[in-house]
């Protein structure tokens, strides 16, 4: 997922975030399916295809710059300190272009974060988290339990709101997303409630936590620094203060985890090949956003220039298609036991 | 001793009044003590008390003394309290944090850093002790409501615990479910010490069973012993109810103890005079089949309702009784088979259909959204251009005097009736209750009984699905019974729930011939 995020941020080139979407597509229809996964992936698809036209049409309408003149939609400028918004006005196929590309992006994250929520289940995803971090963990996975059940309610309120005579449509809006939110915060208390009373959270506050909090400024610090450096075209210091700010981070999930004392039952089961996936898909994404940084544009493209045709080439398109990976693995060993499983957060098996 | 609450008193934040006033209770090694009283009257809280969650989680002011094995649950914290007392919550799903049995079970365990073998061991331990060994490494989400309340027992007693608390852990289940988490925790009094306090509406279940009661009313905490609590509980189990008005002393709690006090003396039945009978045919549902892919759901159903019959529909969970209901109201558009509402083909639509035959789904209060109960009545009046008014429509219901109120703040019990009013506010001539009273205390069961049978006696009808016989047979007319989507039986109530019937009510087995408490007299 994270090579996901990152090609699909740093690429402009249709052709590459093509690929991509592509390959999580893939990867979503080779995964082994649960019903709840199923549900929430269908959700995401079409919310989705919703915001990819919604951003096209607002992308059409508004702010087009380029010389290929497409037509003209009649409409008013808007007066100039409404920060340059217009409606209406000349649409360009440079404009139309760009939008696609971004469009395409936006949907590759959405669909590669509903793979990664279909294949491991929030449960697990807080029982490898850091136990330093459960506070955090905590909430998140209560975030990642209510979408599929809030999705479920929606469905039954909206049955209800016919079952009272109700006319459907937007003026409904309201009568569905209200309930489904209050009842899923509620379901979230109750649980919290249960993991309260079973023990879980109530970390004896060691003398190093308070130190702990403050030390995690630090690495983040770096990170800031480091792309302050980076503005300012200081490449070399930049990526050291990358670096280190990294480290330090690593540094301090790993202490922070040490001060809460728990044990597990079974180890996670965390097979040779999902390892090197991992790994890999982390350096992978590291090398490109490196890449991308020192000035690469391999997976770039810019409509506005006159509107060229998008180059392709073979060696770039490996790294967008190296999302596809766990395809592969889908398709040879065609039952796994697990699905590959969540090492820190923001790293994962793509 | 193991528990000792002394004059406790506890107001929830924001709230007007104490939720608990001037608690005194004892807890001792080994008590079974039932915990009894209406919904709202306090039980949930007084059991948060014990370990805690109660002023530690939910806030509040709380006075008094507490003293749970030394320790003062109110600033012992969470981790700590784990060990001491454990709790199982009302719903299954919100209380499990693992994916699988084993892990759901270790995870307390995990959590106070019980090193690897010792944990395998007690969790091969708990499996066994409660029966649950082949369930160890199914995924939770595939467990009914009955093996995962188990679960939730086992992962609660891995901390070895010196008290055990229940907060209505069987009010979401079906009698089979609920029989196996009751008996379940009736094996588990007497092995050891430990204290159980068990909050339940199912008293016919554990009145007998029990050391003591807690009956809470109106945030008052009286302590009785369990033939005590027969006598002074406002409500109580229907051979209870016969012991009390036969003026049996002490207060028989089963229907042996019954027969054993009436030592031969013989019973009769007072049988009020038979109802109207039934009028002309509202609906009829003709061969109605549903499947869902290859599952077959609801196979050749065919029956008919007429005017003033109530129709109790029974069946286990999974036998097709929501279905049913969904393909009357037209909620599923592959049934096939014909339903036919006052002799001609019921309409296509939702709404159409639903104006002469309203249906309530199971949680009707989720889809409560407006600002005051007066607007969610309101609205469906308006949807379905009634001609009831919006006033008529509120007393009927009983709900003038909550009018104005926010859905949000009233009662668990008050909100079921506004949901329940709001989406039958137009007045259908056919009412379907898909378990209205699921986790509901008697009164309002009641209500809604008397509710049924003021609709039925002004030419209307309903059908109900619920798992409980004992009040069914105070409004149904009919029982018909579902059984992996196949109909059983379609009888008349007083042969279903008569003795020697299928169903049996408490009255049944002690005089053939009744099956109401009041049907029994000397």
């Amino acid at each position: 997922m994270t090579l996901v995020m990152v090609v699909a941020l740093t690429a402009t080139n249709p052709y590459y975030l093509g690929i991509v979407l592509l390959s999580v597509l893939l990867v979503a229809a080779m995964a082994p399916k649960t019903a709840r996964g199923v549900t929430s992936f269908r959700a995401l698809l079409i919310f989705g295809a919703i915001m990819f036209v919604i951003s096209f049409t607002i992308g059409v309408i508004n702010g087009n710059y380029g010389d290929h003149r497409l037509f003209t939609i009649p409409g008013a400028d808007l007066p100039s300190w409404l920060g340059g918004l217009r409606l209406g006005g000349p649409v360009s196929a440079e404009g139309v272009v760009a939008t696609l590309t971004r469009g395409m992006a936006i949907l590759s994250v959405l669909l590669a974060f509903g793979v990664f929520n279909s294949a491991v289940s929030p449960h697990r995803v807080l029982r490898s988290t850091p136990a330093a971090l459960f506070q955090a963990g905590l909430v998140v996975t209560i975030g990642l339990t209510l979408l599929p059940s809030s999705i479920e309610d929606v469905r039954r309120i909206r049955e209800m709101r016919a079952l009272r005579g109700g006319r459907g449509g937007l003026r409904d809006l309201p009568a569905l997303v209200v309930p489904a939110v209050v009842g899923g915060l509620e379901r979230s208390m109750r649980l919290a409630e249960a993991m309260e009373a079973r023990g879980y959270g109530a970390a004896p506050a060691g003398p190093r936590l308070p130190r702990l909090g403050a030390m995690a400024a630090a690495p983040l610090l770096l990170l800031a620094a480091s792309g302050w450096f980076y503005y300012e075209s200081l490449r070399l210091p930049s990526a050291m203060l990358a670096a280190a700010g990294l480290a330090g981070f690593g540094w301090w999930i790993v202490s922070a985890a040490r001060t809460h004392h728990t044990t597990t039952l079974t180890s996670e089961p965390f097979p040779m090949h999902d390892r090197l996936l991992a790994w890999a898909s982390l350096v992978l994404a590291l090398a490109t956003v490196g890449a991308t940084a020192w000035g690469w544009d391999g997976l770039k493209y810019n409509p506005f220039a006159d509107l060229p045709w998008p180059r392709f080439e073979l060696a770039a398109s490996l790294i967008p298609l190296a999302a596809a990976w766990p395809a592969l693995r889908f398709a040879f060993s065609p039952a796994p036991a697990t699905a590959p499983v969540l090492l820190a957060p923001g790293l994962s098996e793509q | 001793m193991i528990a000792r609450l002394d004059r406790v008193t506890y107001r929830y934040p924001g709230a007007d009044t104490d939720t608990l006033r001037n608690v005194v209770a004892e807890v001792e090694d080994g008590d079974f003590t039932l915990v009894a009283g209406p919904s709202a009257g306090g039980k949930s809280t007084l059991l948060r008390l014990f370990n805690g969650l109660i002023p530690q989680f939910h806030g509040g002011t709380l006075s008094g003394s507490l003293d749970v094995a030394g320790r003062d649950p109110s600033r012992t914290p969470a981790r700590e309290m784990a060990r001491i007392a454990g709790m199982v919550f009302q719903e299954p799903e919100a209380q499990s944090v693992a994916e699988t049995v084993e892990d759901e079970i270790a995870f307390g365990m995990e959590q106070q850093g019980v090193a690897r073998g010792a944990m395998r061991r007690n969790v091969d331990g708990l499996l066994a002790a409660l029966g649950i060994e082949h369930l160890r490494l199914r995924t939770l989400t595939t467990l009914s409501g009955g093996e995962r309340q188990r679960v939730a027992i086992a992962a609660v007693l891995a901390l070895e615990p010196r008290l055990l608390l229940l907060d209505e852990p069987t009010s979401q289940l079906d009698p089979t479910g609920a029989e196996s988490v009751l008996a379940t925790i009736q094996r588990l009094h007497g092995k050891g010490d430990l204290a159980i306090l068990v909050a339940e509406h199912r008293l016919e279940r554990l009145l007998p069973v029990v050391t003591s009661v807690l009956g809470v009313e109106g945030g008052i905490v009286n302590a009785y012993a369990p033939t005590e609590a027969a006598a002074r509980l406002a409500a109580v189990p229907p051979v209870c109810e016969i012991g009390r008005r036969l003026k049996l002393n002490p207060v028989p709690l089963t229907v042996e103890a019954l027969k054993a006090a009436l030592a031969g003396r013989p019973l009769s039945l007072a049988l009020e005079p038979a109802s109207a009978s039934p009028g002309d045919e509202l609906l009829r549902v003709d061969g109605v089949s549903v499947s869902y892919g290859d599952l077959p759901a609801l196979r050749d159903a065919s029956f008919s309702i007429r005017e003033g019959e109530i129709i109790a529909l029974v069946g286990p969970n999974g036998s097709g009784k929501t279905t049913l209901f969904r393909a009357i109201a037209g909620l599923i558009s592959h049934a096939s088979g014909a339903v036919r509402m006052r002799g001609a083909a019921a309409p296509a639509k939702v709404s159409e259909r639903t104006t002469f035959a309203g249906l309530v789904p199971q949680d009707p209060a989720i889809a409560l959204y407006h600002e005051s109960v007066a607007e969610e009545l309101g609205e469906t009046l308006r949807n379905r251009r009634s001609k009831q008014t919006l006033a008529d429509s509120l007393v009927a219901w009983n709900l003038s005097s909550l009018a104005v109120r926010h859905p949000g703040d009233l009662s668990v019990g008050q909100q079921q009736r506004v949901a329940i009013g709001a989406m039958l506010a137009h007045e259908p001539r056919v009412w379907m209750l898909d378990e209205p009273t699921r986790g509901a205390d008697i009164r309002a069961k009641e209500w809604l009984a008397h509710r049924l049978k003021d609709h039925a006696a002004a030419g209307g009808a309903a059908i109900v699905a619920t798992h409980d016989s004992e009040s069914a047979a105070r409004y149904a007319t009919r029982v018909i019974a579902l059984d992996q989507g196949t109909i059983r039986f379609d009888l008349p109530a007083r042969q279903a729930f008569g003795s020697g019937a299928p169903m049996p009510t408490q009255a049944a087995r002690i005089l053939p011939g009744a099956i109401l408490p009041e049907e029994v007299t000397l």
